[in-house]
């Protein structure tokens, strides 16, 4: 293992000790537990957007805190689910009288906390909490039928959630509007990954799966999940192509639709090579005459030092265009309005 | 009867079996799941032991509630929510009682069980837990009919139980890790099957230890 860090066990309270120095202009700890982060403006009246998750996925999850954004995140361990009731502290504390809505990844160890801490915020507080459980990485499994519980990961395409559910509860809509609208975006983003090297969890300290020199694993997920297809390393463009289908069919689309895309590296692969999918990616769109509204290419849900990236592509209306380009400010993700 | 000062004795119970059973529930974990649930188990029970051990509480209700509140806290994985909410329901099932008959017990389990259930949103049959506690309840429920002793009826549980964890090796996983292995997950052992036998046979040693002792 050769990371830059103090030592294992202090691996995540001193990334957020880092987070919270560089940015107390944004975001706050909830009292002392620096697992518990809030953004440091709290608007009255407005609903409340929490979510959590594990560590290791940075900007995932608590790097979309922040103005038209996220009011507060949960923090666990390197990919481990935050505790009931770090996420109730958080509750609390971004509850501001207009309910909370709660949107995370689709993983059951934090479905079974966050009911929990919904729960407990009901019966302690009284404060009415909503949810919204992302999962769209079309390789973990397949559509769900109606009424069945969707059993796909959530990936990078929670951050198209994050964005416009973000955006509607800033412009001040009702928990109800909000949750439908995190729910609108849920139905409209798909997303597939490729893993072209592991990663190696801190406290472990060795790598969590095996993968030879020349191989990839397309449909990886972004804690090592097993894929759909292990082989020899294609060409950039056919790893696209192969990846892109399946997202293109799962939805699916008609000539004149308009999207955004976004391509996610998952930690140790450069810029280069995503731009390098995103020309590939932007030729098969333009072929099927999907027209791109705007396109996102960086780091938004990492795995470490995993290497390989992730596309989503996210299907757009006139309300959900709206919300996408609205202004945000959160200290991993700024945007003016569009 | 089983009095409100003996409870902490079945945490400690509970705590100790979790603890020698570490390396085992690793063992069987690993072959399907991500191998942390010795881990967890171990180190979720004696959170939760430690929680009450000092405690002056005479509601048994309330003990299981703050011990389980304390679990989630400690140890916020899967199983160990799914346990922690076990023992949350049963605490909310018991209020307001200080001392345990056969029909508490019976209580105690069945809400067990369905804080288990509501968490995990599973059903009997799936492979899980619920497949090695919900025998137990039954043997239990059927032992009150019959007017046993708390000791045979423990005794019956444990027995129940260890049958019904058995009888995983012939389920389809539907849930967690194992589920992706479909039909290849058929003949596992399931691990969380296995904690429910654990908790029957700390159950069992708890009523023998408080039997062997002093009445209380």
């Amino acid at each position: 293992m050769k990371k830059i860090i103090n030592s294992p066990e202090n691996f995540v309270n001193e990334m957020l000790e880092g987070i919270y120095s560089a940015h107390p202009d944004m975001v706050k700890p909830v009292a002392e537990d620096v697992r518990c982060f809030v953004s440091a403006k709290k608007i009255n009246g407005k609903v409340g957007i929490a979510t959590g998750g594990g560590s290791g996925h940075l900007p995932l999850f608590l790097g979309y805190v922040g103005e038209g954004m996220l009011d507060g995140c949960a923090i666990g361990d390197v990919f481990q689910s935050p505790s009931p009731e770090q996420i109730l502290e958080v509750t609390r504390a971004i509850s501001s009288g207009a309910g909370v809505l709660y949107i995370y990844g689709n993983y059951n160890g934090d479905i079974f906390n966050f009911d929990m801490a919904a729960e407990m915020a009901d019966f302690e507080d009284g404060i009415k909490v909503e949810t919204v459980v992302a999962g769209e990485d079309v390789a973990s499994a397949g559509p769900s039928a109606p009424g069945q519980k969707n059993t796909r990961r959530g990936v990078a395409g929670i951050f198209f959630v994050y964005k416009c559910a973000g955006a509607a509860a800033a412009e001040m809509l009702n928990l109800a509007e909000v949750k439908r609208i995190a729910e609108k975006a849920c139905e409209n983003v798909r997303t597939m990954g490729v893993a072209l090297s592991p990663c190696t969890v801190p406290r472990v300290g060795r790598p969590s799966f095996e993968l030879g020199e020349d191989e990839m694993e397309i449909g990886m997920g972004i804690h090592g999940e097993p894929g759909i297809r292990r082989g020899k390393l294609a060409s950039a463009d056919a790893i696209v192509d192969e990846m892109l289908k399946p997202i293109i069919d799962d939805i699916p689309y008609a000539a004149g639709d308009e999207v955004a895309v976004l391509i996610n590296g998952l930690g140790a692969t450069p810029l280069e090579e995503q731009y390098i999918m995103y020309r590939r990616v932007s030729q098969i769109l333009k072929e099927k005459d999907i027209s791109v509204y705007r396109a996102f290419v960086g780091e938004y849900a990492t795995a470490m030092e995993m290497s390989g990236a992730s596309i989503t592509l996210f299907k757009l209306d006139d309300e959900l265009k709206r919300l996408l380009a609205a202004p945000a400010n959160t200290p991993f993700f700024k945007q003016m309005q569009l | 009867m089983i009095r409100f000062n003996k409870i902490k004795k079945l945490f400690e119970q509970w705590s100790i079996i979790m603890l020698s059973n570490k390396k085992y529930l690793i063992e069987i974990d690993s072959v399907a799941g991500d191998g942390d649930l010795g881990l967890t188990m171990s180190d979720g029970f004696k959170a939760a032991y430690l929680a009450v051990a000092d405690s002056e509480e005479t509601d048994i209700g309330k003990i299981f509630y703050k011990a389980g509140k304390k679990m989630s806290s400690a140890v916020p994985s899967t199983m160990g929510t799914l346990m922690a909410s076990g023992l949350m329901q049963a605490g909310m099932a018991l209020k307001g009682k200080d001392v345990l008959s056969l029909g508490d017990i019976v209580q105690l389990f069945e809400a067990y069980k369905q804080g288990v259930e509501f968490r995990g949103k599973a059903k009997a049959g799936e492979k899980t837990f619920l497949d090695g506690i919900a025998p137990a309840v039954d043997s239990l429920k059927e032992d009150l009919a019959k007017g046993e002793t708390i000791l045979v009826a423990a005794r019956n549980a444990l027995k129940a139980s260890e049958k019904g964890s058995e009888m995983t090796k012939t389920m389809l996983a539907v849930h967690g890790r194992a589920a992706t292995r479909g039909e290849n997950s058929r003949e596992l052992l399931d691990a969380g099957s296995v904690v429910a036998v654990l908790l029957m046979q700390g159950f069992l040693e708890f009523v023998r230890l408080i039997e062997s002792g002093h009445s209380c």
